[in-house]
């Protein structure tokens, strides 16, 4: 009888807690908790301070335990995604395949220690970390698909091309809430960083699609 | 006598704990790594942090010339057995949830009277390094929970706050790599180039995280605590600074060794 009579508001907290009933707190309330962990635990200055805060369409892709997205959540993922693409002033998708070997295997560039940035000509595009790339290469990771042989049913159309450097650009355009980073939308890769990967996914003189 | 019994038995288990691993081939004159490999699964250079965590234990140290043997790791004042394995854990007197780290940090603080920005600055030692007092002295308090199993409880309100936190925090994704910790440690039997990534949402892979930290990593020569490898991800996930001993970094603790409850404890770990 007591309890109903505390029903809605702190003291009912306060008396399940020091009756031992403490419990989980709900979703609203455990996301104002860890986002003020977030905001406490880091140093960071204002411009370094943006990598802690989520954007719309991470804030949908952190569902715990990988629940599934509703069809209006995957539908606004795919939005902002397609909408965030930019090509490069040239026009041109299809760079130099040997810069973008070198890119595949870097997976530096943008790290932050005690405040500093290192330094780097220009950020690795971070693929040998997570795909299986050129035949026989032994030391790359496979959290994401192999893309040893990726060009050669696909070919060089300009379709293919196209959808390369837009799948390379923002993933999310396509498969939303992938785990692949949008590394051009991040701005992780200039577009022209990203046409060398094109290259190098797509020419048949990539060592990616030799035998 | 005592310690020289108390050594081989050290020995002893880490050489049981290297049980199950398989060694490489004898011959290895095209592999000059592979001798210090054989010789670093036979013996755990980490066991050494041990004796000197035990020493920094007992000693007297600090402006106010005291030991640790006072500090109350929630099992009573100087009570280490079985400690660390429910860690973490709220505390009253801070009114906070810590990890061992953070706690022995507010001891050191406390009771011995170090600065604690001093203190947080030196937690984590650089590579080749003899290593930190902090370092030391995790793996010292967390050994005295070798053998037994890993029992974080949930039962003060903070307690529960912290773990959802810590779930909530695994899957968030920020920056510009989109990363979160599932990314990487949500599936089974995938590897980083060559490195092996615990699978952490299955039972399995949270144990080994719960239960092998502080840890010997072989390519700093060092003995690391779970702290740094959080500061670790975090730094390749390109965000900015994890502060040592901060609630992010104790929430996802928390989170994970719960959920390894049950493991066996044994530590140093050996890490790459």
């Amino acid at each position: 009888m007591k309890k109903i009579w505390l029903i809605g508001g702190a003291p009912l907290a306060g008396a399940l807690i020091a009756a031992g009933c403490a419990t989980y707190p709900d979703a609203a309330t455990t996301r104002q908790i860890a986002e003020k962990m977030v905001h406490e635990s880091f140093t960071a200055s204002p411009a370094h301070a943006k990598r802690l805060a989520q954007d719309r369409s991470q804030q949908i892709c952190s569902k715990i335990d990988g629940a599934p997205l509703t069809q209006e959540e995957a539908a606004e993922v795919v939005r902002l995604a397609r909408a965030s693409i930019r090509y490069p002033d040239s026009g041109k998708l299809m760079g130099d395949w040997k810069r973008g070997d070198k890119l595949a295997h870097n997976g530096a560039g943008d790290r932050i220690r005690r405040g500093k940035v290192e330094k780097r000509k220009e950020n690795g595009a971070l693929c040998q970390n997570c795909h299986g790339l050129a035949p026989g290469e032994i030391n790359v990771g496979n959290v994401g698909p192999a893309l040893t042989g990726y060009g050669v049913q696909r070919g060089t159309s300009e379709a293919i091309v196209k959808l390369t450097y837009e799948r390379i650009f923002n993933p999310w355009a396509f498969t939303p809430c992938s785990n692949m980073p949008r590394l051009g939308a991040n701005r992780h890769l200039t577009p022209e960083q990203i046409t060398h990967m094109v290259a190098y996914l797509l020419d048949p003189a990539s060592p990616i699609n030799k035998r | 006598m005592p310690r020289m019994v108390r050594g081989v038995a050290a020995f002893a288990v880490a050489c049981l704990a290297a049980g199950g691993v398989t060694l490489a081939p004898a011959q290895s004159g095209d592999d000059p790594l592979g001798v210090g490999r054989r010789m670093l699964l036979e013996d755990n250079p980490g066991e050494i942090w041990i004796d000197k965590g035990k020493a920094l234990f007992h000693e007297k140290r600090g402006p106010k010339k005291a030991s640790l043997e006072q500090c109350d790791f929630g099992m009573g004042p100087g009570k280490l057995e079985g400690a660390a394995a429910r860690m973490p854990r709220y505390f009253p007197d801070t009114d906070k949830v810590q990890d061992l780290e953070s706690r022995l940090i507010t001891c050191m603080v406390r009771l011995q009277g170090f600065d604690e920005k001093d203190v947080v600055k030196r937690a984590i030692s650089p590579a080749r390094s003899s290593g930190s007092d902090v370092e030391a002295l995790a793996l010292y308090v967390t050994s005295r929970s070798n053998g037994m199993k890993v029992d974080v409880q949930l039962s003060h309100q903070k307690e529960y706050d912290t773990y959802k936190a810590g779930e909530y925090l695994f899957f968030r994704r920020s920056g510009q790599t989109d990363f979160g910790c599932v990314q990487c440690h949500g599936e089974a039997n995938k590897r980083i180039r060559l490195q092996d990534l615990i699978h952490m949402t299955s039972k399995a892979g949270a144990q080994e995280v719960a239960s092998t930290w502080p840890a010997y990593r072989g390519a700093h020569y060092v003995v690391r605590t779970m702290q740094w490898r959080l500061n670790d991800c975090v730094w390749q996930m390109r965000l900015p600074d994890l502060n040592y001993g901060t609630d992010y970094a104790i929430a996802l603790t928390l989170y994970l060794n719960r959920n390894g409850n049950g493991a066996e404890m044994r530590v140093p770990g050996f890490k790459r």
